[in-house]
């Protein structure tokens, strides 16, 4: 797609990237804990361009019944993105992309949350991209990670993630729209920061063994500064006016 | 905030070494963990964080405020705030004698009636049970009804009541604090009514705030609408 | 029924008593809509597109501006299609999944308040006639629900219609091809304003929120235009308006609708 952009410089000559970044900058990110009045926890995130809402209900009841689990809570996962969040607009049925993020993203919160004391329950993620603009499922994820926590939902750990990628045979931190799509490689990450696990993790394009592994470091090094921001975020919101450590 | 307690969220460290791990830490390793956002508080032999968000989770004696939802012939079911609905029998309220043909459920409670109810029994493989058995419990028939996150439901009781008491002398209110968050506030007086639903309202909004008590009593002592 | 949409019978008794004496729960008055925020611009990256809170009520709309096939019979006239959505996490009772009944009333109610004003001047949005025409999509998503959906959806998508630029193009190799750097504003004839009112009782209130909604025993929901006409109507619920009602309500949707309409032309600077 885009046959215009002959013209794009991913990495010039000064080491700067299409849109003004050095390699290993992030765009700019913003992460913002509550903000819904019905959910039990929300968070919204401003990733880049990336607009995406996060709300949790739960632990509540399941319906329909036969999904419940006798042992332990689920974690039901919807990621989605509005008609109007991106170029031509998008029918507001689920595609087939939208499945597969939704499954990806619980698969990365499931090592997280803990369940078991809440048997016969379900824990509801709904993500709603308002704008996307390259690296949503990393950006959903973090945000998702705080809204569950805003919802007090017991976790073990955080989940932070960040896109590490190639672009003009250089490994670059936080693939944009345009590099996504002209560049190389794209791999999204999602990262435990304490536990010190990746729990998301996949791969868009070549790369050889060395790349691979400085691809996943670098990607890493995103997870811990997003970790810091979603920090920001619950501390604003619960620890404001008061001490903190 | 002293040494023992600190913020945290969850993954944080609260500290390690030998303690027990008690509400929302695990241990891993030697690491004591905190499973939420929260105070973490170090006793001598244990650990235990107090968490600042969350639905309530039921435990057996606590009052609570629940409303019902809907009914079988036999038992009522009542949204109790929880992650699970609670269960009302009707013997509960019939009595031993109860027979579901002649005694109709909906003749005592019908949906969207509230009620100061008790838990009676709790337990993870089933809804908790609930009574209204007792002279201090049963169909709340009037007052208005206040949500306020069940966290908080500590700081608005206060030490021995302290905070309660002060809002409930202040305004003549009469306040019925569930532990679930559901708080329900009457009163003769309409200033007295909004004062004393805004004194909630301020305990909810700022209950980790160290001057909380001054500033609610400041703004019960102040005159007129505010 | 989930248990979350039954209202407690105190509130609804409360309500009612209230309504006898004057007053209504919020203090405000019968024929007063709650405090309208408007955030044009909200989606950047849309052609348009506005933030409304009405109370608690929340909507995003987002407007795409594309080429499309006209309809069948009306070759000489763009498109305009405006939906509704409510998002999951706007109250605990909304399921995924295929809209219900009620979501489709609203999103087609919402349509028609805009489309039966002819707030946009379809015969302006055409490329080639009979063969490619622009489309403008309002999409609308509810992020929080605190009653009147009709309304608060309304409003967003009249404010991100009246904030929207719209691209042209022209017909290159029988293909719609864009025109770098050429946008105008969306060619708007009037500005529809809508205003719903609940029955409870025997008194006709404006703006319901969440609590009233689940009160009421009917609502109507009347669309007026820049000339104070009335250009759609809707009535809903299970229970029914007698006449005097019914015109009372219409005289109410032309006063109010007139105030509202001063707070869209503030926010957007228009002029119409």
């Amino acid at each position: 797609m885009g046959g215009r952009d002959t013209e794009l410089v991913l990495l010039d000559e000064n080491g700067i990237r299409c849109d003004g970044r050095k390699v290993d900058e992030p765009r700019r990110i913003m992460i913002k804990a509550g903000g819904l009045k019905n959910a039990d926890g929300s968070a919204y995130i401003e990733f880049g361009d990336n607009k995406i809402l996060v709300g949790v209900f739960g632990p509540r009841d399941v319906h329909p019944k036969h999904m419940s689990n006798t042992d332990t809570g689920i974690l039901r996962v919807r990621y989605h993105m509005e008609p109007f969040s991106v170029t031509e607009r998008k029918n507001p049925a689920p595609s087939r992309r939208e499945i597969e993020i939704s499954k990806v993203i619980k698969e990365a919160l499931e090592p997280a949350i803990m369940l078991d004391k809440f048997p016969r329950t379900a824990v509801d993620v709904y993500i709603e991209v308002l704008q996307a603009d390259g690296g949503t499922r990393c950006a959903a994820l973090s945000a998702a990670s705080v809204a569950l926590a805003d919802a007090g939902i017991p976790m073990r750990d955080m989940v932070a993630a960040c896109a590490a990628g190639k672009a003009a045979d250089t490994i670059i931190l936080d693939v944009n729209n345009e590099e996504d799509q002209a560049g190389q490689a794209d791999m999204p990450i999602g990262y435990m920061p304490s536990t010190d696990k990746i729990t998301l993790l996949q791969l868009d394009g070549v790369l050889t063994p060395e790349e691979f592994k400085k691809c996943v470091e670098t990607g890493i090094k995103g997870c811990k500064i997003v970790y810091e921001l979603q920090k920001k975020a619950l501390t604003e919101k619960y620890f404001a006016n008061g001490d903190s450590k | 905030m002293d040494n023992k307690r600190k913020y945290v969220i969850p993954g944080d460290i609260v500290t390690t070494g030998p303690y027990r791990p008690e509400q929302n830490v695990i241990l891993d390793g030697n690491k004591i963990i905190s499973t939420t956002i929260g105070i973490s508080e170090i006793y001598d032999d244990s650990v235990k964080v107090i968490p600042l968000t969350g639905k309530y989770i039921p435990k057996i004696n606590d009052l609570v405020i629940g409303k019902v939802v809907s009914h079988t012939s036999l038992s009522w079911e009542l949204d109790i705030n929880s992650c699970y609905v609670g269960f009302l029998p009707a013997q509960d309220v019939f009595g031993r004698d109860f027979s579901a043909h002649a005694d109709e459920l909906s003749s005592k409670l019908k949906s969207g009636d509230l009620v100061a109810a008790r838990i009676a029994n709790f337990d993870r493989t089933r809804d908790p049970l609930v009574t209204i058995a007792d002279r201090d419990l049963g169909k709340i028939d009037s007052g208005d009804l206040i949500k306020i996150s069940p966290s908080k439901v500590p700081r608005l009781i206060g030490k021995k009541g302290s905070m309660i008491q002060t809002i409930e002398m202040a305004t003549n209110a009469a306040i019925t604090i569930g532990q679930n968050g559901w708080v329900v506030v009457s009163c003769e007086s309409p200033e007295g009514l909004l004062k004393a639903k805004k004194a909630i309202q301020m305990v909810d909004e700022k209950a980790h705030v160290a001057n909380l008590t001054d500033q609610v009593k400041e703004m019960l002592e102040s005159k007129g609408e505010s | 029924m989930t248990s979350v949409s039954v209202i407690d019978e105190l509130k609804k008794f409360q309500i009612l008593e209230l309504l006898e004496q004057g007053k209504r729960v919020d203090g405000r008055a019968f024929d007063e809509p709650r405090k309208l925020v408007i955030e044009p611009n909200a989606i950047p990256k849309a052609n348009g597109s506005a933030r409304v809170r009405l109370g608690d009520s929340e909507v995003i709309c987002g407007v795409k501006i594309q080429p499309d096939r006209p309809f069948p019979d009306m070759g000489d006239k763009g498109i305009f299609i405006c939906t509704a959505e409510l998002l999951p996490f706007s109250h605990p009772s909304v399921e995924t999944g295929p809209p219900g009944p009620d979501v489709i009333e609203l999103a087609r109610v919402v349509d028609r308040g805009i489309r039966e004003s002819h707030m946009i001047d379809l015969s302006q949005l055409v490329i080639e006639k009979n063969k490619s025409v622009v489309g403008v999509f309002a999409d609308n998503v509810v992020v929080d629900y605190d009653g009147n959906l009709f309304d608060t959806c309304a409003y967003a998508a009249t404010a991100a219609i009246l904030s929207s630029k719209t691209p042209k193009w022209e017909m290159k190799n029988d293909v719609p091809t864009l025109i770098e750097g050429a946008e105008l504003n969306i060619p708007i004839t009037t500005i529809p304003v809508s205003v719903t009112m609940g029955k409870i009782g025997n008194h006709i209130i404006v703006d319901p929120n969440g609590d009233e909604w689940d009160s009421m025993e009917a609502r109507i929901t009347i669309t007026t235009d820049s000339n104070g006409n009335i250009c759609a109507l809707q009535k809903g619920g299970n229970g029914g308006f007698t006449f005097d009602e019914v015109i009372q309500c219409g005289k109410i949707s032309v006063k109010v609708g007139a105030t509202i309409r001063e707070k869209l032309k503030q926010v957007m600077g228009t002029k119409k």
